[in-house]
C-alpha cells in the first residue's frame, strides 16, 4: 500500500493506492473519495481479531469506534482519507514487538497486518466530563495518524530508528494532554495537573498534563483539541437535552 | 478592478482594488474583513428581504448578498469566509455553467452573471442530503472557498465516488447518482453519510475537510439547554 | 532567551529556550509542553503598575468572563532556574508575530491576539462598556507599552494595512493597531444594513498608522459551523 500525503500541513489529504488484494481499514467518516472498483465492508467496534468486550464498550460510554475497510479486488484503486479537524497527518511504521499508543481521535487508518485494540484510561475531566480514550496498534505495517495543527515527532532518550524525530536533550517531558497524538509503548507516563491543587490549575488555564519519561517517540500536535472544542463549542447555539 | 488572493491556500481571502467610481462586486453577507470608508454597501436578497429572512431561518441557506459599489479611485475591500481553507477564482464564458455548493460561494463580478438557487434536476437530486447547490452561469467570474484544501479530480468514464460533504463543485458535463454509503447498511453502521457516484468526462472539485465532521466534533462541547418540564 | 517560531504560517507555535534568570509570560492555557526544569507561576494580568483597586476590578472581571466564556485574564510566567524549554501555542490556527516594543511606543492588541511577552511590557485592559465585555461583538483591547518583546497571534494570516485617512475593519478581524490611530466602534450602516448585511460591529480608523488585520474571524467560524448543527 502506497500512502501519499497531499496539501500538508494544514489540510492534509491522504491518498492510499491499493494493489489488487490490498486493503486498508479507516476510521468511519474518513473517506473523502474513492475508485468505484474498491470493495468495502463496515466493521463493527473492534479489538484485535474483531471481538469487542462488552465491558470495554460500557466503560467507553458512548465513545464508538467504527471502521470501514476498503479493498482492491481485480484492479488497483485509490481511496482518499481525511480526519475531522484541520491539520496534518503522518505515517508511523510499526514493527513486530512494538506497540503504538494512540489518542483515540488521532487514528486514521492502517492495513489489516496491524491489530488495533481499544484501551480506556479513566481520567475524568474536572469540568467537561470528557475522557481520554486510547487505542493501541501492534503488528507490522503503517499506521496513519492525524494531528490537530502540525505534528512534531519528539524522541526521548535516544533517536528513534526512523530518523525522522527531533531529539530532546532530556528524557523527561511534560505535555498538555490536549496536544498528545500518540506515543510508543515503553515510555512511562502519568496524567496529573500542571499545578498542585485544582484551583490553581483552573486559573492557570492549563488542564491535565502527561508526564512522560524514558526512551521512545512522542507525537505532539501544535493545536489543543480540548481548548478549541471548549472555546468554539461554548459559543455555539445550545442543544436540547 | 484588480483581484488578489491573499493567505492561500490555508486562509484564502480576496482583496479587491477598485480603479474608478461605479464598479461593483457582489459578495455573500457577512464576508467583509475591511474596506475603504467610501465604498457603498447595499444588501440584496431574492424575493425581497422579508421572504429571504424567512427562508434563511427555516432553510439555513444564506440568501443575502451584499453589493459593494465604488465611489472613487483607489478604494479597496477585503473579503473572507467563515471557514478556513483555499479560495479560488473561476471565470465562466457566456453559456458556461458550473455547479457550486452554496456554502462555498464567496463573491462574483459580472452584471450578466447568474447565481441560480431555483432549479430542478441536480438540486432536486441532492436535496435529501442537505447539500445546497447553486447553478452559476457566465459571463463573469466567481470566487469560491474550499473547507480545507481544494482537490481536483478529472473524472473519466470509469467514474469516481465521493462523500457528499466534501463536494465543492463540478462541471455540468458530469453524470451523478446519489447512494447511501455501502448500500443498505445505512448511515449509522458506517459513519459515512451519502456518497455520490460521478461519471465523466468532467471536472470535480473536492474539499479536504467536512463541515459536518467539525460540527460532530464540537457537538459535545455545546451548552445544554435546560428544558423545564413543569411539575413533578 | 531564544525564541523560534515554528510550523508557520498556518500552524505556528513558539519554542522558547530559557536560561537561568529568563522569564516569559503567556496567556493562560498557552503551554504545549515544557522540560522538567521549568517553573510556572500563575498571576492576574492586571498590568505591572496596577494599584489595589485596579487589581480587584480586574480580578472580578476575570472571574465573570471565565464563567460566562471568554479569555481568562490570568497569565502564567515561566522561568527555569537551571535552564529549560517551554513551547507555547494559541488556540486557533494561524501566525505568530514577534514585535519589539520600546519606551514611548504604544500598540493596541485585541485580547485574543495576545500570546506572550517578555521584559517590561505593561498591558492595560480597555473596553467599550459592559456590553462590549459580554456581548462578544465589541472591541476588548490590551494597551501594550514599555520595553520588551511582544508575541501576537492571528487567526489566519496577518495583513498590515497603512491607514491614511479613513478605513473600516470588522472588529473580529482586528489583531492590533498603532496607538496613534483614532478609532471608533460602530454599526456598519443604518438599521437595514445592520440587520441584513450580516456585518456586525466595525471599527472605523482615522489618521495615520498601521492596522494589522487577520484573515479569519472567530465569530464568523461559529456562524458558519452553526448551520451544520442539529
Amino acid at each position: 500500500m502506497q500512502i501519499d500525503l497531499l496539501y500538508k500541513p494544514s489540510h492534509t489529504l491522504a491518498r492510499a493506492v491499493l494493489q489488487p488484494g490490498e486493503g486498508v481499514r479507516a476510521e468511519s467518516g474518513a473517506m473523502v473519495g474513492m475508485s468505484p472498483s474498491l470493495a468495502l465492508s463496515t466493521d463493527g467496534p473492534m479489538a484485535g481479531g474483531g471481538f469487542f468486550k462488552k465491558l470495554k464498550r460500557a466503560v467507553l460510554s458512548g465513545e464508538t469506534f467504527f471502521t470501514n475497510t476498503f479493498t482492491a479486488t481485480r484492479a488497483p484503486g485509490e481511496v482518499l482519507l481525511a480526519p475531522p479537524l484541520c491539520g496534518d497527518m503522518c505515517v508511523h511504521d510499526v514493527r513486530p514487538g512494538e506497540r503504538l499508543v494512540i489518542q483515540g481521535s488521532n487514528y486514521v487508518a492502517s492495513p489489516d497486518t496491524i491489530d488495533v485494540d481499544t484501551q480506556f484510561q479513566g481520567f475524568r475531566r474536572f469540568f467537561s466530563g470528557q475522557s481520554l480514550f486510547f487505542l493501541t496498534a501492534a503488528g507490522r505495517g503503517q499506521v496513519l495518524l492525524n494531528g490537530f495543527g502540525a505534528i512534531e515527532a519528539l524522541d526521548l532518550g535516544e533517536p528513534y530508528p526512523d530518523g525522522r524525530g527531533r531529539l530532546l536533550d532530556t528524557d523527561e517531558l511534560v505535555l498538555d494532554t490536549g496536544h498528545l497524538v500518540a506515543l510508543t509503548e515503553g515510555l512511562d507516563y502519568e496524567v496529573t495537573t500542571v499545578k498542585a491543587g485544582l484551583i490553581a490549575s483552573y486559573f492557570s488555564g492549563e488542564g491535565f498534563v502527561l508526564r512522560v519519561r524514558g526512551r521512545g517517540r512522542v507525537y505532539v500536535q501544535t493545536r489543543n483539541r480540548e481548548a478549541f472544542g471548549r472555546d468554539v463549542g461554548s459559543a455555539l447555539p445550545a442543544k436540547q437535552q | 478592478m484588480k483581484f488578489e488572493i491573499l493567505d492561500a491556500p490555508d486562509f484564502g481571502c480576496l482583496r479587491v482594488r477598485f480603479d474608478g467610481a461605479g464598479e461593483q462586486l457582489v459578495a455573500e453577507a457577512g464576508a467583509m474583513v475591511s474596506m475603504s470608508s467610501g465604498l457603498k454597501l447595499e444588501t440584496k436578497a431574492r424575493g425581497g428581504l422579508l421572504a429571504a429572512a424567512k427562508r434563511s431561518v427555516l432553510g439555513g441557506e444564506s440568501f443575502f448578498q451584499n453589493s459593494y459599489t465604488s465611489t472613487g479611485a483607489g478604494q479597496e475591500i477585503i473579503l473572507a469566509s467563515g471557514m478556513e481553507g483555499d479560495l479560488r477564482e473561476h471565470a465562466l464564458d457566456v453559456g458556461q455553467t458550473l455547479f457550486l455548493t452554496g456554502g462555498n460561494y464567496l463573491a462574483h463580478v459580472g452584471e450578466r452573471f447568474t447565481v441560480d438557487t431555483q432549479f430542478g434536476g441536480v438540486k432536486g437530486l441532492f436535496s435529501g442530503t442537505g447539500l445546497f447547490l447553486l447553478r452559476l452561469s457566465g459571463p463573469g467570474t466567481v470566487f469560491f472557498n474550499a473547507y480545507g484544501a481544494l482537490h481536483e479530480v478529472d473524472v473519466g468514464p470509469e467514474g469516481y465516488v465521493v462523500d457528499t460533504d466534501h463536494i465543492v463543485g463540478f462541471s455540468d458535463s458530469l453524470r451523478y447518482e446519489l447512494r447511501r454509503f455501502n448500500g443498505t447498511k445505512g448511515l449509522f453502521a458506517s459513519g459515512e453519510g451519502f456518497v455520490c457516484h460521478f461519471s465523466g468526462p468532467g471536472k470535480l472539485w473536492l474539499q479536504t475537510r467536512s463541515p459536518r465532521s467539525l460540527a460532530r466534533f464540537l457537538d459535545p462541547f455545546r451548552p445544554v439547554e435546560q428544558s423545564s418540564s413543569g411539575g413533578s | 532567551m531564544n525564541v523560534e517560531i515554528e510550523y508557520g504560517p498556518a500552524q505556528s507555535w513558539m519554542r522558547v529556550g530559557l536560561k537561568p534568570g529568563d522569564a516569559i509570560q503567556a496567556e493562560a492555557g498557552a503551554m504545549v509542553r515544557h522540560s522538567p526544569g521549568v517553573e510556572i507561576d500563575t498571576r492576574l494580568n492586571s498590568g505591572r503598575r496596577a494599584g489595589l483597586f485596579r487589581k480587584v476590578l480586574v480580578f472580578f472581571t476575570a472571574l465573570l468572563r471565565k464563567f460566562f466564556g471568554g479569555e481568562t485574564m490570568f497569565i502564567n510566567e515561566f522561568t527555569a532556574p537551571s535552564g529549560g524549554e517551554v513551547v507555547l501555542a494559541p488556540v486557533m490556527s494561524g501566525t505568530i508575530q514577534q514585535r519589539t516594543l520600546r519606551e514611548g511606543e504604544r500598540l493596541f492588541v485585541q485580547t485574543g491576539s495576545y500570546l506572550a511577552s517578555t521584559g517590561d511590557i505593561d498591558t492595560q485592559l480597555r473596553w467599550g462598556g459592559l456590553r462590549a465585555l459580554f456581548g462578544g461583538e465589541g472591541l476588548i483591547l490590551l494597551e501594550c507599552a514599555g520595553n520588551g518583546e511582544l508575541f501576537i497571534n492571528s487567526y489566519g494570516g496577518i495583513t498590515a494595512v497603512d491607514v491614511e485617512g479613513s478605513y473600516i475593519v470588522d472588529t473580529g478581524h482586528i489583531v492590533a493597531f498603532d496607538g496613534a490611530l483614532d478609532f471608533k466602534v460602530r454599526a456598519i450602516g443604518g438599521i437595514k444594513a445592520t440587520l441584513f448585511s450580516g456585518e456586525g460591529l466595525v471599527c472605523e480608523f482615522n489618521g495615520r498608522g498601521k492596522v494589522y488585520v487577520q484573515s479569519r474571524n472567530f465569530k464568523a467560524l461559529v456562524g458558519w459551523v452553526s448551520r451544520y448543527l442539529w
